[in-house]
């Protein structure tokens, strides 16, 4: 049956090379460009079906299995890898083809076709590479790892890669670990954040408000055996029963149109289904239309020994004794850039403080009078409403209890005009940016045990201006020739290099976490390029320096350099962006 | 049409700034993000150059001059480009047919020069 059924594909497959040969692409008309797209859109779930029906209708015992059959699964599956990457070929130089004839001169009409031509390929070629995925995993070419693992620290560097991907959204991320769920397990980690990034990756794709929520239990324990649940429930579109129970079936979508709307090639959850499976778990999914989609699974662990997890760097003792007395402070942070935003919530959550960011000054306003807040960071020179706007309407508001709360500012530059509307507005602190954790922990404390009143804020107009900290430096001139002072070409580089950046620093997170040095080295390898490119030759340094600690398998120094990246990063970007402003202005 | 140049490196950010002057220069670029995408695409098309980064996914720089000289057995000029400190790799990839290399930082006006000056050659 498989061999008819493949045969049947590559008919279908030449059938396609053959007409896209013989296309005249001058004469395409906007109905044959559709008629195009349609058929691209048909062979893709001809494809689709060829390759999983028989699978659907295969739900036999295992044990009834003769060795026979399982032979005969296995070389069906290993000739659906083989078929997958021959139909690459030909796909290729569609898209070759297709990108050629985008070169040469067209009229706009044909311009358009030439694109409809290029989506459909390249939506082809995905799933023809989750084809290869999947028979790689079902066909037992994958490896599993047992290894000791903090099952914690993982689930919070997977909703951190999360977070960078929703930042402009108005969406939520909620975790919720139980405290009956063991830090340390024995189990594979990189196949569990696999399958939790394609579970909450979903989601993201099909949430546009509301929440997505995380929640981990253990739900069975035996000694050292643990049954642990995970539940990954959203507030998205939802799925219609009739089509739940063919979800985790190859390719399904639950709308035709679901992948026109929101893409993706639906093989996400047939993946995501077989890992769970050679682990030995089981997952369900409910949901309802328009209210959300639940999606639970189990997996059975081992408690793991903690020795195995990587020795934390002892702070300077005053250093955490300072930290603690932080714990269970409540923060409001007013700064708008997202960046900046992230890496301070992050910072002062693991400190121990509760903290509300990404708020205006009404949501603030309210947070300020409903809750006992502590104190108040906030960013001087916002874009929109600027720092010390809101901190005048706080300072006037008619309930004490919100105008006295204490207001630490931050911003990359003093002037005196700033010295003296800060002493106006009675605002309590000042950081300058760039500024060290250390600097940080302290004012914090300082402001948060009324030690100060109210500092000088001329002493800091009279230390000498401090020399910008090297690696934040950035200079776009010399990428602005290169672009041939094209600013739209500007505009893109410095978006795909902060996206590069925000890539580097998940991935550094999480592999550090394993200690995979080898996947840190190859990161920043990666990185190296961008910022020679901004002339941004502090930070490259230190990249160089990274990766070549990774080589000597430097855990501690890769771990300090990685937190001065994440420290001056943020204000990297920020001199980066005011570069490219001023660029498009001229 | 220009004379095509095919850019195989996985550095989007690199890959668009180069795709970009090389189309400003006259050139017709086709870039592959991997080794094993190159390969497929040298199949069925031999551009005029080919432009290649050494460390790429699933097929080096160096496996692809080797591919290109021994197997496709085409002398297309290919110019690599490699990272400073890889003196090995840069002598590996002339001995196996290499015409000429850059190092990173990559000057785009300077790899223009040197493509130039190997289709002309």
């Amino acid at each position: 049956m498989a061999i008819s059924k493949s045969k049947d594909l590559l008919g279908q497959l030449s059938q396609l090379e053959r007409t896209v040969g013989e296309f005249s692409f001058e004469e395409l008309n906007a109905h044959e460009a559709k008629e195009l797209k349609e058929s691209f859109n048909s062979f893709r779930s001809s494809l689709e079906k060829h390759i999983y029906a028989p699978k659907t209708q295969q739900i036999v015992p295992v044990k009834l299995k003769t060795d026979a059959s399982n032979k005969n699964e296995v070389s069906e599956k290993q000739f659906i890898a083989n078929v997958s990457h021959e139909i690459r070929t030909p796909l290729n130089s569609i898209i070759g083809f297709a990108n050629l004839l985008k070169e040469e001169k067209l009229t706009k009409a044909q311009h358009k076709k030439v694109q409809a031509i290029q989506f459909a390929s390249n939506t082809l070629l995905k799933l023809i590479n989750e084809v290869l995925e999947y028979s790689k995993i079902s066909s037992g070419n994958t490896n599993f790892e047992s290894v000791d693992f903090n099952l914690h620290g993982l689930l919070k560097d997977v909703m951190f890669l999360c977070e960078t991907l929703i930042v402009d959204r108005n969406v939520e991320l909620l975790i919720d670990i139980d405290e009956n769920v063991p830090k340390i397990v024995k189990g594979d980690p990189s196949k569990l954040s696999q399958v939790l990034l394609n579970l909450l990756g979903n989601a993201v794709k099909f949430v546009e408000r509301g929440f997505i929520k995380l929640e981990v239990f253990t739900k069975q324990k035996n000694n050292n055996e643990f049954l642990i649940e995970f539940s990954v429930a959203d507030t998205g579109i939802g799925i219609p029963p009739e089509k739940i129970e063919t979800i985790f079936n190859g390719y399904t979508q639950a709308e035709d149109d679901t992948a026109k709307k929101y893409g993706g090639t639906g093989l996400g959850l047939t993946i995501t289904k077989e890992i769970i499976e050679k682990l030995n778990g089981e997952i369900e999914i409910d949901s309802t239309v328009d209210k959300g989609t639940t999606v639970r699974f189990r997996l059975p662990y081992t408690m793991g020994k903690p020795t195995a997890t990587p020795v934390r760097k002892i702070q300077k003792s005053t250093f955490k004794k300072d930290v603690k007395l932080l714990e269970g402070t409540e923060i409001l942070v007013f700064e708008d850039n997202k960046m900046n935003q992230h890496l301070i919530v992050e910072q002062l959550t693991q400190w121990g403080c509760t903290v509300h960011a990404d708020i205006d000054l009404d949501k603030g306003l309210y947070l300020l009078s409903s809750r006992k807040i502590d104190l108040i960071l906030m960013d001087l020179k916002m874009p929109g409403q600027n720092g010390f706007e809101v901190s005048k309407a706080i300072r006037s508001h008619k309930n004490s209890r919100v105008s006295n709360v204490p207001i630490i500012a931050f911003s990359a530059d003093f002037t005196e005009q700033d010295s003296r509307d800060c002493k106006e507005i009675g605002i309590n602190d000042f950081l300058l940016k760039p500024y060290t954790l250390d600097d940080l922990l302290s004012t914090i404390l300082k402001c948060k045990e009324h030690k100060v009143e109210q500092i000088d804020f001329s002493s800091i107009l009279q230390k000498p201006m401090i020399e910008p900290k090297e690696t934040t430096v950035v200079d776009l001139n010399h990428l602005m020739k290169d672009c041939f002072g094209e600013i739209d070409m500007l505009n893109e580089l410095v978006k795909l290099f902060k996206l590069n950046a925000i890539e580097f620093i998940g991935n550094v997170k999480i592999h550090l976490k394993t200690q995979n040095l080898k996947e840190i080295a190859l990161s920043a390898h990666k990185l190296k390029a961008g910022f020679a490119m901004i002339k941004a030759n502090g930070m490259r340094n230190l990249i160089v320096e990274l990766e070549s600690s990774c080589k000597k398998d430097d855990f501690e120094k890769v771990k300090e350099l990685y937190d001065v990246f994440l420290n001056d990063y943020p204000m990297l970007e920020d001199n980066l962006d005011k570069d490219l402003k001023l660029m498009n202005k001229k | 049409m220009g004379k095509r140049v095919l850019l195989a490196d996985d550095d989007q950010l690199l890959a668009s700034l180069l795709n970009f002057r090389l189309k400003k220069g006259g050139y017709s670029v086709h870039h592959s993000p991997n080794g094993k995408e190159v390969k497929e695409y040298l199949k069925n098309e031999m551009p005029d150059i080919i432009v290649s980064d050494i460390m790429m996914p699933y097929c080096s720089g160096i496996e692809l001059i080797d591919y290109v000289r021994n197997e496709l057995k085409s002398k297309t000029p290919i110019i690599i480009i490699s990272s400073a400190g890889n003196e090995q790799n840069v002598l590996t990839a002339f001995e196996l047919g290499a015409n000429d290399f850059i190092t990173k930082p990559v000057s785009p006006t300077e790899l223009l020069v040197r493509i130039a000056r190997e289709i002309n050659k």
